[in-house]
């Protein structure tokens, strides 16, 4: 996996996202209206996408894009 | 004596291995009634079974999502008084990631489960007349949330069942009744709770007037459903929610 194919899998799903303006440095509480239906997207695209489970607290620890993307990586 | 206690009385416990299941079990044992216990894991069901403190008991380990499971758990089973049916999951997610095996993941425990295991103990004449059936509900079902599509689709599916079980089995004085509450902490709590964040859910109970709650509070309710006290209800659903849904806090 990589990261750029992961971000635009991410913009495709979450339409607040302006295409090509997530970052692999973005901090997904900096995002404006970030809540906790993304929360739910981000977990099922990742369950779907990788078949890697993310929990919430998971998530919490990963600050920026490129966090979740080592998360999920390490368990692919 | 009075009509609240379950003496002289066999109830059908589901999903006793743990939660809300295990309390109902117990707390039916302290009003005076004995159980059968039925869940996945026998070692968390023997668990309960030496939990309970009076009463003659047993417990029937069954996969329930197999209909021949059932089958064998009602063949075994004495006449009851009632069932309290526990087994659930929960698995919030997106309506657009949903699909064919998201669907059965939780409608097959929540709903097709409850279903099976109503027609054969009925047909098995397993139910004595004036028998009470119980099904877990959610507030959900009518109020529902986020990533709920399934959940609440099943609770409210289980909700109609609930009714046609009260209109098709009255000739035998047979009841049916639901209990909707909405958070209690139980392990499916935890599992919610890490499925968010714990943020998430303390924002969510700091808006319960009475806090969230307990499995014993929700077994008490299924205590009274089962018990005499309740025989002039059926159809019916018991919301418990701490006064959540007054929704003015």
């Amino acid at each position: 996996m990589d990261i750029t194919t992961f971000i635009s899998q991410i913009e495709n799903e979450i339409e607040e996202l302006t295409p090509g303006s997530l970052k692999p440095e973005t901090e997904f509480t900096s995002l404006k209206e970030w809540s906790s239906m993304h929360v739910l997207i981000l977990i099922a695209l990742i369950d779907t996408e990788y078949n890697v489970t993310i929990t919430g607290a998971d998530l919490q620890q990963c600050k920026s894009v490129n966090d979740l993307f080592n998360v999920v990586k390490s368990r692919v | 004596m009075t009509a609240f206690h379950l003496h002289n009385k066999t109830f059908l416990v589901t999903g006793a291995s743990s939660g809300i299941g295990r309390q109902v079990a117990i707390s039916i044992c302290e009003m005076g009634g004995n159980v059968v216990i039925t869940g996945r894991n026998e070692e968390r069901l023997n668990e309960t079974l030496s939990m309970l403190k009076s009463g003659e008991n047993k417990s029937i380990q069954a996969e329930l999502l197999d209909e021949q499971e059932v089958q064998r758990l009602v063949s075994a089973l004495p006449l009851l008084d009632g069932i309290v049916n526990c087994a659930g999951t929960v698995s919030p997610y997106p309506i657009k990631f949903l699909s064919d095996k998201k669907i059965d993941e939780v409608f097959n425990i929540n709903y097709k489960v409850q279903v099976v295991l109503t027609a054969q103990a009925t047909r098995a004449k397993k139910l004595n007349k004036g028998a009470s059936v119980v099904f877990l509900s959610s507030i959900s079902a009518l109020h529902p949330h986020r990533g709920g599509a399934l959940y609440a689709g099943s609770k409210a599916a289980i909700e109609a069942f609930s009714k046609v079980v009260a209109l098709e089995f009255f000739h035998l004085q047979i009841r049916s009744n639901c209990i909707a509450p909405a958070m209690v902490k139980t392990p499916m709590y935890d599992k919610a709770e890490a499925q968010g964040t714990k943020e998430q859910m303390d924002a969510h109970i700091s808006k319960y007037p009475l806090g969230a709650g307990t499995p014993e509070d929700v077994a008490n309710a299924a205590i009274f459903l089962l018990s005499d006290a309740s025989k002039w209800i059926t159809g019916t659903t018991i919301t418990l929610d701490g006064g959540f849904l007054l929704g003015g806090l």
